[in-house]
């Protein structure tokens, strides 16, 4: 039995790990903007970076986390599309009439986007490395990063793959995701300091998980292994996936049965 | 010969209260080649979705080669191929790779599974496409990927859901051929659906007429053929006929000798008739003496639409039918027959 499980679970990550490697035009699209933004912002921004107050080590420097997690809301929102095409192609019909573990299905499917969104981070990282960026906690502190880089997205593309196998629409899943995205990057410390936000927006802020997660990368690339920020932005994290795979599981069990 | 589908009062009823399927019986034994004819809408997918376990029935019993469908639905699926309506094959993947994923979710590995999929892509032609994504193939090339996907784990009874709709003739008799290969030399049960009377004609063995979510006849294609007692003449009229023309005419024919049935149809009358080469230029005739002006008049041999049409009133693709002209009203009752 568990012998099968594994066993369905590497077929179907192979499987999405191989749509995903074969189109390397979406993987560059699906970068772009993140990267656009990486370049855009530390050249426009890059004076703020010497404003009393702001983080030492420049624009550049305090901007990687940020990135990183604009790249996570655009990523996560493709597992999502992916669920919904293969509902709306027949596909995920196909894989049901088999006896495949059901859970396999879901577990396949969020490996690969976990590979997958590792990948773009590994790739954001290398640009910001050539960019001038430092990463302070060396090895260590880089796993962690990635380690919390999965961790968010694993829990946040919980929210998209219960819109999708809710609405089985992309439009709706897509429209959702582009209608959080500003709010959420805008209305945390993912592109500002904490200190340099409006006063209602750092109420905002200290509710908006992308805010913990951004924190957590922060401190590895700029100060250190800061747990009086890790370890509460995991407890965040943990509640959020709690919720949103509470959700996806709901609503898988109402497709396939 | 045991039973490997068994179905009994089965009723489907969808969350928006539509009656889908209202309280059908059959079985199919093994080692048959069984067919559901009806129209669009008439339940023929959704039976085939309760059968392959991927919708919960309301009521009724299911047995799948002996498992239950609401205990057992895991031993069904192991001995079970679907093909759904439209084309399922994964495009990124090469034909070879949606071979073996398939076989993979069978929980199939190795090089019993290599030479499976080789053996399957030989039979359905595609060996030399092979390592092409899928997603480059042509109409008829992805549907027999997609025939060859429900195979790889040997299953002893496979269900189609219109495997022909949409496929060019050349493609179409190609799927002819292997599904009666398949099911003559592997002794595969199939289930089949259709809305192609030749089709069910040609292949089935037994099968049942649906509409509206419930069993209309069964039989095989010639019992069937045979209760119509005669060949079918159709006649279509000048402008259509009024209600009262129509009474009128059936009238006028009721009086032609050797005419056994009369029916109304959307495009004019059917008429059955035992000799009915010499009864049609009587009709001809009586119509004419009573000023009635004929546009065509088509004799055929009887076919599972004039089955349909006994039993329903109505013919299966009425839609088709009207498209056609009368002018060409001689190209569709060949094709049909």
């Amino acid at each position: 039995m568990a012998y099968d499980f594994s066993y369905d679970v590497r077929a179907l990550f192979a499987r999405a790990m191989k749509k995903f490697l074969r189109t390397p035009i979406s993987i560059v699209f699906s970068l772009l903007q993140p990267i656009i933004f990486l370049v855009l912002l530390t050249q426009v921004f890059n004076k703020f970076g010497s404003l009393p107050g702001f983080p030492a080590g420049g624009y550049l420097q305090f901007a990687v986390a940020g990135i990183l997690f604009f790249n996570l809301l655009n990523s996560t929102m493709q597992a999502g599309i992916s669920m919904v095409d293969d509902i709306n192609s027949g596909y995920l019909s196909k894989i049901l009439v088999t006896p495949v573990n059901r859970t396999a299905i879901l577990l396949g499917r969020l490996s690969s986007d976990a590979v997958r969104m590792l990948i773009q981070s590994g790739i954001i990282i290398v640009i910001a490395y050539l960019l001038g960026a430092t990463f302070v906690t060396g090895v260590f502190g880089i796993l962690l990063l990635f380690l919390t880089v999965v961790f968010f997205g694993v829990a946040w593309s919980g929210i998209y793959l219960a819109v999708g196998l809710a609405t089985k629409s992309s439009e709706a899943t897509t429209t959702i995701g582009v209608v959080m995205l500003f709010p959420l990057l805008f209305i945390s410390t993912a592109l500002v300091p904490f200190k340099f936000l409006p006063r209602w927006a750092q109420t905002v802020s200290n509710y908006n998980p992308v805010s913990y997660g951004v924190n957590v990368v922060r401190a590895l690339t700029s100060s250190g292994f800061n747990w009086g920020t890790i370890l509460p932005a995991y407890t965040v994290i943990a509640l959020v996936a709690i919720v949103t795979w509470g959700a996806t599981l709901y609503q898988f069990r109402k497709v396939i049965h | 010969m045991s039973e490997i589908i068994k179905v009994e009062n089965l009723v489907e009823v969808y969350a928006d209260g539509t009656k889908a399927i209202d309280g059908i019986s059959f079985s199919v034994k093994q080692g048959e080649f069984f067919g559901f004819l009806g129209p669009n809408g008439a339940g023929k997918s959704t039976t085939i979705k309760v059968l392959t376990t991927l919708l919960r029935k309301t009521s009724g019993s299911v047995t799948i080669a002996g498992y239950d469908i609401d205990k057992d639905a895991q031993n069904i699926r192991k001995v079970i191929g679907v093909q759904s309506q439209e084309t399922v094959i994964d495009g990124d993947l090469t034909g070879r790779e949606n071979l073996i994923l398939q076989g993979n979710l069978q929980r199939m590995r190795g090089e019993v599974l290599e030479k499976r999929v080789d053996e399957l892509l030989k039979i359905v032609e595609l060996s030399d496409v092979a390592n092409r994504k899928a997603a480059f193939y042509s109409g008829g090339m992805k549907k027999r990927l997609d025939l060859a996907s429900t195979l790889v784990h040997k299953p002893k009874l496979i269900f189609l859901d219109e495997p022909t709709t949409g496929l060019d003739p050349q493609s179409r008799n190609s799927v002819w051929k292997y599904l009666e290969e398949l099911n003559r030399n592997e002794g595969i049960t199939i289930f089949l659906t259709t809305q192609n009377m030749e089709e069910a004609d040609k292949l089935c063995r037994n099968l049942s007429i649906i509409d509206h979510g419930r069993i209309v006849v069964n039989g095989s294609p010639v019992e069937l053929k045979q209760q119509i007692g005669g060949d079918s003449i159709a006649l279509s009229f000048v402008n259509g006929l009024t209600g009262d023309e129509k009474e009128k005419s059936k009238q006028i024919i009721q009086n032609v000798k050797g005419i056994s049935k009369v029916l109304d149809t959307e495009d004019g009358l059917v008429v059955y008739a035992k000799n009915a080469s010499s009864a049609v230029p009587e009709i001809v005739r009586v119509f004419d003496q009573n000023g009635v002006s004929l546009t065509s008049v088509n004799l055929s041999s009887p076919s599972l639409d004039d089955v349909f049409l006994q039993h329903t009133g109505r013919r299966i693709r009425p839609a088709e039918l009207k498209k056609s002209s009368s002018s060409q009203a001689n190209l569709v009752s060949k094709r049909w027959r």
